[in-house]
């Protein structure tokens, strides 16, 4: 494992080293350069109401609050950083409210068709991952596939390489970090708590991702997946736990195709996605986590663009839309878990969204929730002033959002 | 087999070409069965989209995102889209999504002895 880990640290020296070997001053004096050093600020940020039917509850929150963060060195070497606030305020000793750095990257540009990042990365996995603003999806909310089965603004420390093949419509990427923290699963939130996000990572395992998109015509199609160890304690350690340790011990797969398609003022968006922990059980016996072994989701939605024919194309939008989201966050579980049916659900959100201009969007949507039933081997401590668990329940969410 | 349009393109055709005195060079030749090249010149770090018009004009376009300066991609019938925060711009350089705010850059072409001349200052 050593060998491994000196191996991939060599590589990853080499490629360093042949980054900064191309910048030279000579280059920075190129004479087809386009623009010089720049600092540039941008953001996004999302605000909404948001009704729960069952409960009987409405909340307000503004929700994210995110600042970019750029500098261009030369044509070859910039920096980029996201740095988020989520429900405005986080205050000592109380839950709820996060400051975190969402992105902190170096982007070394090879050519016109490859560049390097390295740093605080958000790797290409499904749709919302990457693209992530605010106006660039339907729903106040995002799809709840990409937040719970693919963790959304999913970042880890590591490099990436982003490229398009001359001559073909294909993009690429490839990835290399920290992987996640299998001791930090919890039942019901997926991935979620197992990501690092850069804080103190364990660095003993790691993770790979890959992407491949293709366009062509109206359609642009994309696979893309991911492999990474979940265990970073020492193997004394991990073994006195029953974990497998190294790279990729006690791994978690996730693969995931998407297909887009946009003409005129129409558009459709479908993906799929499944996410695989063979050693689950081994999991639960040393964190009592109840992990799944497998948990699976996708969605369809459907849109259209009233103000496409009628207006002057590309200034304000009204776009109506309708999306079917279903998943399962434990649609295989080991023989020490006990199954959850709440986390198996059906979701069909419909509603608008008017962007005035391209970057300011208002939203109004309402979703309906189905679930399977709650299991009472799970309900340990029942709350006697609890609302009993209904199975079906819809969400009304009216909200802004921005970005510049 | 390059198809002729950059909206129904299978293939992406690509010219490499020097940068000479701050122009490009690219044969109008290359447009016989195709209206859409990607230009990569020398020494540059984003392509070129040039496009022939109907009217048998061109446009080039630096395919550098108006955003954060991310190299674009072409996107089949969809102009061109960034992968680093989702704008996107049609074929003739206008903002479609936001967060870009900007049109992309047009280079002003002319003609000359079959040579499309781009200027890049």
């Amino acid at each position: 494992m050593q060998a491994k880990t000196f191996t991939l640290l060599l590589s990853f020296l080499f490629v360093s080293g042949s980054l900064f070997a191309q910048v030279t001053s000579e280059d920075s004096l190129n004479k087809n350069s386009l623009s010089t050093s720049s600092t540039t600020i941008g953001g996004y940020g999302d605000a909404f109401y948001q009704r729960n039917n069952n409960l009987g509850t409405s909340k307000v929150d503004l929700e994210r609050f995110v600042l970019f963060t750029g500098h261009k060195f030369n044509d070859k070497v910039s920096f980029f950083s996201e740095l988020e606030v989520e429900d405005a305020k986080v205050t000592g000793g109380e839950s709820g409210g996060e400051v975190s750095v969402e992105q902190a990257y170096l982007k070394f540009n090879l050519n016109p068709n490859q560049y390097i990042v390295a740093g605080l990365i958000i790797p290409r996995i499904g749709i919302l991952n990457e693209n992530h603003l605010p106006n660039t999806f339907n729903g106040n909310e995002r799809n709840y596939v990409e937040t719970f089965i693919i963790p959304t603004t999913w970042r880890e420390l590591g490099v990436g390489l982003f490229g398009s093949i001359n001559g073909l419509p294909l993009n690429y990427s490839v990835g290399l970090m920290n992987g996640l923290n299998g001791s930090g699963f919890e039942h019901g939130d997926g991935l979620e708590s197992g990501k690092f996000e850069g804080k103190n990572a364990t660095a003993n395992n790691l993770a790979v991702t890959a992407s491949l998109q293709y366009y062509q015509g109206n359609f642009k199609a994309q696979l893309s997946g991911y492999y990474g160890g979940t265990v970073g304690e020492s193997k004394r350690k991990a073994d006195s736990l029953g974990l497998n340790s190294g790279i990729f011990g006690t791994p978690v797969a996730l693969g995931e195709g998407d297909l887009q398609y946009a003409k005129g003022g129409f558009s459709a968006r479908a993906l799929a996605t499944i996410v695989s922990i063979p050693d689950a059980s081994n999991i639960n016996r040393a964190f009592a986590s109840n992990t799944p072994q497998t948990e699976y989701g996708a969605y369809l939605e459907l849109a259209y663009d009233l103000l496409f024919l009628n207006k002057r194309p590309h200034e304000q939008q009204f776009i109506v839309f309708a999306r079917d989201e279903r998943f399962d966050m434990n649609y295989q579980i080991p023989s020490n878990g006990i199954y959850d049916g709440t986390l198996d659900q059906n979701h069909i959100v419909a509603g608008f969204s008017y962007l005035p201009n391209k970057n300011v969007i208002i939203k109004a949507d309402v979703r309906f929730i189905t679930t399977g039933k709650q299991n009472p081997d799970l309900i340990v401590n029942p709350n006697p002033a609890a609302v009993p668990y209904q199975v079906n329940n819809n969400l009304i969410d009216l909200g802004i959002g921005f970005s510049f | 087999m390059v198809i002729g349009s950059l909206s129904s393109c299978a293939t992406l055709p690509v010219y490499k070409t020097a940068v000479a005195n701050k122009q490009v060079s690219v044969p109008t030749a290359l447009f016989a069965q195709s209206n859409f090249q990607l230009i990569q010149p020398q020494g540059m770090y984003y392509n070129i989209g040039l496009r022939k018009e109907d009217d048998g004009s061109y446009t080039a376009l630096l395919l550098r995102c108006t955003h954060a300066d991310n190299q674009l991609t072409p996107a089949g019938n969809n102009g061109y889209t960034c992968n680093l925060h989702g704008s996107q711009f049609d074929k003739e350089g206008h903002v479609t999504h936001g967060p870009a705010e900007h049109d992309l850059k047009k280079y002003p072409t002319q003609i000359v002895s079959n040579q499309i001349i781009i200027n890049l200052s």
